[in-house]
């Protein structure tokens, strides 16, 4: 049987590994180049494990942001798993809590996507579930180990190497719903940071761009449910 | 870098996206988030992505080492967009992203 469960988590991970060795890559690689070594790649990896998240610290760094605006925009960003945990908490009800804490600490996007679909098909379980979270979790904190160690055996341009962040948040974005409210959310985050850089104002430009773009979401969406008569808006999007 | 810095950075980090990921699991068995709670969080992506991609693309100081070298991010950007529309696959793009980068600054 736990063979089974094992087999069983890690081929519905084969998908995001062979993801996460492409990603994984090229992390490690700009970690290396604002001087972190391997094992404080594999150690931020295994209990950071946030692939948008590695992205920014080196980029953001690179671009002279101060610490405190680092961690500010990061944990921003990651806000967004509370909507995985809110969204999987409803098939840990029969599970312990240690299998609980180890299964909602090691979601990410792609594991998330990967389970549900799986949960919602019936025949899925929170063991076989976190053996997913934890083969990809090693997949990547190994890929980007490798990246760091290659990085320091070869030179590649900065400017490149960090359009892969720009590039995964680019595709992130197109992954979104859209529909008026978020593309006003956009347009208010983006003029939000251009407004921020061009007072000299660069440092929170990430983190300010964002809270406008979702404050001015937050009103436009609340207006529109209003003047339609709806009560609160389950997602934010009827536009 | 000193592990000084890297603590700084990263255990700050790892201790938030801790809590956002096990808080819900374990305060939300059987229920819901607050309607207002969830119409921010699902905004919260689209808002950071478009902020962070404006901060990598855009600054006051992108044409000073010239047009091209201004305007070359924003076509592979353009390309990304492109691409990441159509596959919605974070692999394809990074592949157009710096693949369309590199071959850019060869022109």
């Amino acid at each position: 049987m736990k063979e089974h469960i094992f087999s069983d988590g890690f081929k519905a991970a084969l998908p995001i590994v062979a993801g996460y060795i492409v990603l994984g890559l090229p992390c490690g690689l700009l970690c290396q180049q604002v001087g972190m070594d391997w094992l404080m790649v594999l150690i931020m990896s295994f209990i950071f494990y946030s692939g948008a998240g590695q992205y920014m610290i080196p980029n953001m760094l690179l671009a002279g942001n101060p610490l405190l605006s680092i961690v500010a925009s990061v944990t921003l960003v990651n806000s967004r798993q509370m909507l995985y945990g809110a969204s999987l908490s409803r098939f840990t009800e029969k599970t312990s809590g240690a299998l609980t804490f180890l299964f909602g600490a090691t979601v990410t996007d792609e594991s998330f996507g990967v389970n549900l679909a799986r949960f919602m098909d019936g025949d899925w379980t929170v063991s076989r579930a976190t053996i997913v979270n934890l083969v990809s979790q090693t997949s990547w904190a190994l890929s980007c180990m490798a990246g760091t160690l290659i990085g320091s055996l070869v030179s590649v341009p900065t400017a490149i190497a960090s359009f892969a962040m720009t590039s995964i948040f680019i595709c992130l974005l197109c992954m979104q719903k859209v529909n008026a409210t978020h593309l006003l959310t956009i347009a208010a985050s983006v003029a939000g940071v251009v407004l921020c850089k061009w007072i000299g104002f660069s440092g929170p430009a990430i983190l300010v761009g964002a809270i406008v773009g979702v404050t001015c979401g937050y009103v436009f969406s609340s207006r529109h449910d209003c003047k339609q008569g709806k009560p609160a808006a389950e997602d934010g999007d009827e536009s | 870098m000193s592990w000084e810095t890297w603590a700084l950075i990263v255990l700050p980090c790892a201790l938030t996206i801790l809590i956002f990921r096990v808080l819900p699991v374990f305060a939300l068995k059987g229920r819901t988030l607050p309607a207002g709670a969830v119409r921010t969080l699902n905004l919260i992506p689209a808002a950071a992505f478009a902020a962070l991609i404006a901060n990598d693309l855009l600054s006051p100081t992108m044409f000073a080492a010239g047009f091209w070298e201004g305007i070359m991010p924003l076509i592979a950007a353009a390309i990304v967009f492109a691409v990441g529309y159509k596959t919605k696959s974070l692999i394809w793009c990074i592949v157009a992203g710096v693949g369309g980068y590199a071959l850019l600054t060869l022109i």
